[in-house]
């Protein structure tokens, strides 16, 4: 088992780095027992175990005294490394009592029970961890996991422990609640699989069955001498069939209706035209004593349509599309009046007021910096890579994200005037429902549908009418009953479901099916830079001046670690040494941190505080000027690192869509660069000049996907056709979109457009394959020898085969996609 | 012949409860939820172990 956690991985930080003096080595890298992280910059070694990090550490001593160490065997590595970056959460807001109303269900004699969002949940393990939380905390009674909805709701005892250290808690073991008490429980209730369809299911489940059951004898030639019990059969078909037509198949009467009065024809339309040709006939058949009906295959019928539905409903992810701004921004800040810290609303502070931002928290509203310093993070507002500084009396504005100790604002207009919220509602307030509909090829094929069935029903029934009165119902229900395109429906909620489940092992994540048919015309891609290409979070650096030996790079790195400074965080990741302590440190706001390592007095910082020369800054691009022993030595070029799979997501695309490369930066790194050679690429834009450049796109006949990641992109993905936000974590901020893609496979995104394509092609074999089954039961019912039991083979055969068959082919398309990527890899 | 009548009605009856008993179940919400249930009843066999003993890693195979 451990060999397994042994994995022989490239250091992911010896690219570049030829000037510092790191050597391109590969290293055995130890991977955590927790998380499943290679153990990058720290390493951990505990009951016989390897850590990354203290934080996954402490989790699993955690677990393991509670004796829950099988939250280690349900899954590989179900661990979730905390991550600050997502640690939204302040505990001391739970103490609110309006927030605590809105949370708690239950409170009685000190018992209480409270729902509460866990996003972090993934796993088996964790649903296990998560239900056993009585283990860990004895006032805890009862913790149980709604898996679909990602809540837990626990009953713990509040006399012992107070829901503040309950969430602290859930926080240590690396599931933080997320505090959504604005949104409505009722409208939350997921779009999982609605109850009432499994009921209509059922139903015609049991109808499909049971008057299979009553058919048999009429179809193995029961003769005459028995017509009181086939009689009686049929009657029963009859009784059955009943709750199939007014209970089962309603959602397509309402459909086709909905069509009928938007004068819209669709799927739906000959459907509910078949089911009711299908009930009114067999019914008639049955009263009048011609014949047995054919209530089998309208159980049948209405059964396969609605495993069609359920398949769509089931397929659906778990991922919320479309955010809202109060789910980027903290909904109760920390006010100060005087000495007083108290907790309001955002939509409560009023302007003057001062405020209290802590260290990864965003600012909410516009506000000026009255204490401390600022060391804003605005690459989700504006795609700024770096954090800026702000000193007391700068503006800050809504939306950045403080990094650094805890800072005081005052504010200047309150949330509802706030630039933010302005940006928000000009471009990111818009989800898909604002996008012209691109016409369904279903639909389309619908409509023609629908018409040829009318006209052959029209023309045969005009044919027999001059030949033979008698069977111009007999004939014009039959070919209603057999044109009923039940396959045709079948092929598209199957194919795109079933692409959708297999994008998602891959780390794309579609908000529905039709979002695989818009994905599949896509013939032009639009990429972000900042943090969609490159990493919101990893750096590169170099080193420029006077090489440093690796003995000075470890005073530095043990001298970065005493600072609180973003770039400093850099640094010490970058440099691969052991730390020894630095005394007499000294961090002066807006320049940098002076200290003593081994005897040596070390400066890092800006060129003034280091008394080197002033370099001119590249934008992108951030400088840490090192001085040793006080003589100025060089400094490091810090910038954000390209994500990996960056080149091969242009070059993948070449052949199936043009490329073009976005970007606020004024100028785009030569790696980037370099990976998109010809294509187009725009520096210097604004969020309009992008949203501007997908419509330009648009109007000259291309269908554009943009991949973006943050507000900055939101006018942009909601022009585009296809809006994709790439996510580091299932946490992570993004705006309104219509796909989401795990930022590990971002290479994987030609092959998921590859993919989306072939399904097109695959649906529209299924339609030729559906409408033969189509044809062939019209020309039985034009010469009017459709009887029941050819119907009942026909139906369940042409759903069967065509479900099968798009399911296989989209599994073997996306098997060849993912197959030929690893020949490829081989071959590089 | 008349106990084809018989089991007919017998079948039905069964058949129809069983219905009842389906809807019941869908409306109690014990579908809303098809993966936690699975998760559920594993690990549980090992009573809860006592803080003190935790050193005592014969309960943990991983150790």
């Amino acid at each position: 088992m451990c060999i397994n956690r042994l994995m022989f991985v490239r250091s992911a930080l010896v690219t570049d780095f030829d000037f510092c003096h790191v050597k391109r080595v590969t290293i055995p890298l130890l991977t955590c027992y927790h998380c499943g992280d290679t153990c990058r910059d720290e390493h951990l070694r505990f009951d016989e175990k390897d850590f990354c990090c203290q934080g996954c550490r402490a989790v699993y001593g955690l677990l393991q005294e509670s004796g829950l160490c099988d939250y280690y065997e349900l899954a590989e590595k179900p661990g979730v490394k905390e991550e600050r970056d997502t640690s939204e959460l302040r505990p001391e807001l739970f103490e609110i009592a309006e927030v605590r109303d809105k949370l708690v269900e239950y409170s009685e004699d000190g018992i209480t029970r409270v729902t509460l969002s866990v996003p972090q949940m993934h796993c088996s393990s964790c649903i296990w961890l998560l239900e056993n939380l009585q283990r860990v905390e004895p006032a805890i009674i009862r913790s149980r996991v709604r898996f679909s909805e990602k809540e837990l709701s626990i009953t713990f005892r509040e006399d012992r422990l107070s829901l503040r250290a309950l969430v602290e808690l859930l926080r240590r073991i690396g599931y933080p609640p997320l505090l959504n008490t604005d949104r409505d429980k009722k409208a939350r209730r997921g779009p999982g699989v609605p109850r009432i369809l499994y009921v209509k299911l059922g139903i015609a489940a049991f109808a499909f069955g049971n008057i299979m059951l009553f058919s048999f004898p009429e179809y193995l030639g029961a003769d005459d001498s028995d017509h009181l019990l086939l009689k009686g059969f049929q009657y029963l078909s009859l009784v059955f069939s009943l709750p199939v037509l007014l209970f089962s198949s309603t959602d397509f009467f309402t459909s086709a209706w909905a069509g009928i009065r938007t004068r819209q024809v669709n799927i739906d339309q000959p459907i509910a035209l078949g089911i009711v040709a299908l009930f009114a006939r067999s019914a008639a058949d049955v009263i009048l004593d011609i014949g047995p009906g054919y209530f089998d295959s309208l159980a049948g019928l209405v059964f396969f349509l609605l495993v069609g539905r359920w398949y769509q409903a089931y397929t659906y992810q778990a991922l919320s599309f479309d955010r809202d701004l109060s789910d980027f921004l903290p909904l109760v800040v920390i006010r100060k009046k005087g000495e007083v810290e108290e907790a309001v609303g955002v939509g409560d502070l009023a302007e003057g007021d001062r405020i209290v931002v802590r260290d990864q928290e965003l600012v909410p509203v516009d506000s000026v910096l009255r204490e401390g310093i600022g060391n804003i993070d605005n690459s989700f507002i504006t795609g700024e890579p770096l954090p800026v500084r702000r000193a007391v009396g700068d503006t800050v504005r809504a939306g950045g994200r403080q990094r650094g100790a805890a800072i005081e604002l005052e504010v200047l207009r309150p949330f509802q005037q706030s630039h933010l919220k302005r940006l928000w509602e000009e471009h990111a307030g818009t989800s898909a429902q604002r996008r012209p509909a691109m016409p369904r090829m279903i639909d389309a094929v619908a409509q023609r549908f629908t018409i040829a069935v009318l006209l052959i029903s029209a023309a045969a029934g005009i044919y027999w009418a001059g030949k033979d009165a008698a069977m111009v119902w007999p004939v014009v229900t039959a070919v209603l009953i057999v044109a009923c395109p039940c396959a045709l429906a079948l092929s598209m909620p199957f194919a795109y479901g079933h692409t959708m489940r297999l994008l998602g092992k891959h780390g794309v994540f579609l908000r529905d099916a039709e979002v695989v048919e818009r994905m599949a015309r896509v013939d032009a891609v639009v990429y972000d830079k900042t943090g969609t290409l490159t990493a919101r979070e990893a750096y590169e650096m170099r080193f420029v001046g006077v090489p440093l030996t690796p003995d000075e790079e470890q005073r530095v790195r043990s001298l970065a670690r005493n600072s609180a400074h973003p770039l400093s965080a850099v640094l010490y990741n970058g440099i691969k040494a052991e730390v020894s302590d630095a005394i007499e440190v000294e961090e002066v706001a807006g320049m940098g941190v002076s200290g003593v390592v081994r005897g040596l007095a070390l400066r890092i910082g800006s060129a003034t505080y280091t008394q080197g020369e002033r370099v001119e800054l590249v934008p992108g691009e951030a400088q840490v000027h090192v001085a040793i022993g006080g003589m100025h030595r060089g400094y490091f070029v810090v910038r954000k690192r390209a994500r990996s799979g960056m080149s091969s997501a242009i070059a993948g695309m070449k052949g199936m869509a043009s490329t073009h490369l976005l970007t606020g930066d004024s100028n785009v790194d030569a790696e980037v660069a370099a990976a998109f050679g010809e294509a187009t690429m725009r520096v210097g834009c604004t969020p309009p000049d992008k949203s501007a450049y997908v419509a330009d796109l648009q109007k000259e006949g291309h269908r554009v996907m943009m991949v973006g990641d943050g507000l900055n992109d939101a006018g942009a993905l909601a022009q585009s056709d296809v809006g994709m936000t790439v996510s580091e974590s299932s946490a992570a901020l993004t705006p309104a979109s219509d796909a989401i893609l795990d930022a590990r496979s971002l290479g994987h995104l030609p092959k998921a457009l590859w993919l989306t394509r072939k399904a097109r092609t695959i649906v529209k074999m299924s339609l030729g394959l559906s409408l033969m089954y189509n044809v062939t039961g019209v020309s039985f019912a034009v010469a009017g020898k459709l009887t029941p039991l050819i119907a009942a083979i026909l139906m369940p055969l042409s759903s069967v085969t065509v479900v099968g068959f798009v399911t296989l082919a989209t599994t073997w398309a996306a098997l060849r996609a993912w197959r030929s990527d690893r020949n490829m890899t081989k071959v590089s | 012949m008349n106990v084809i009548f018989l089991l007919i009605t017998a079948s039905t009856v069964v058949a129809v409860l069983f219905l009842a008993a389906f809807t019941w179940a869908v409306r109690s919400g014990q579908f809303d939820d098809d993966r936690s249930p699975s998760v559920r009843i594993l690990g549980d066999a090992r009573p809860v172990k006592p803080i003190e003993s935790s050193s005592n890693s014969t309960t943990n195979p991983n150790a």
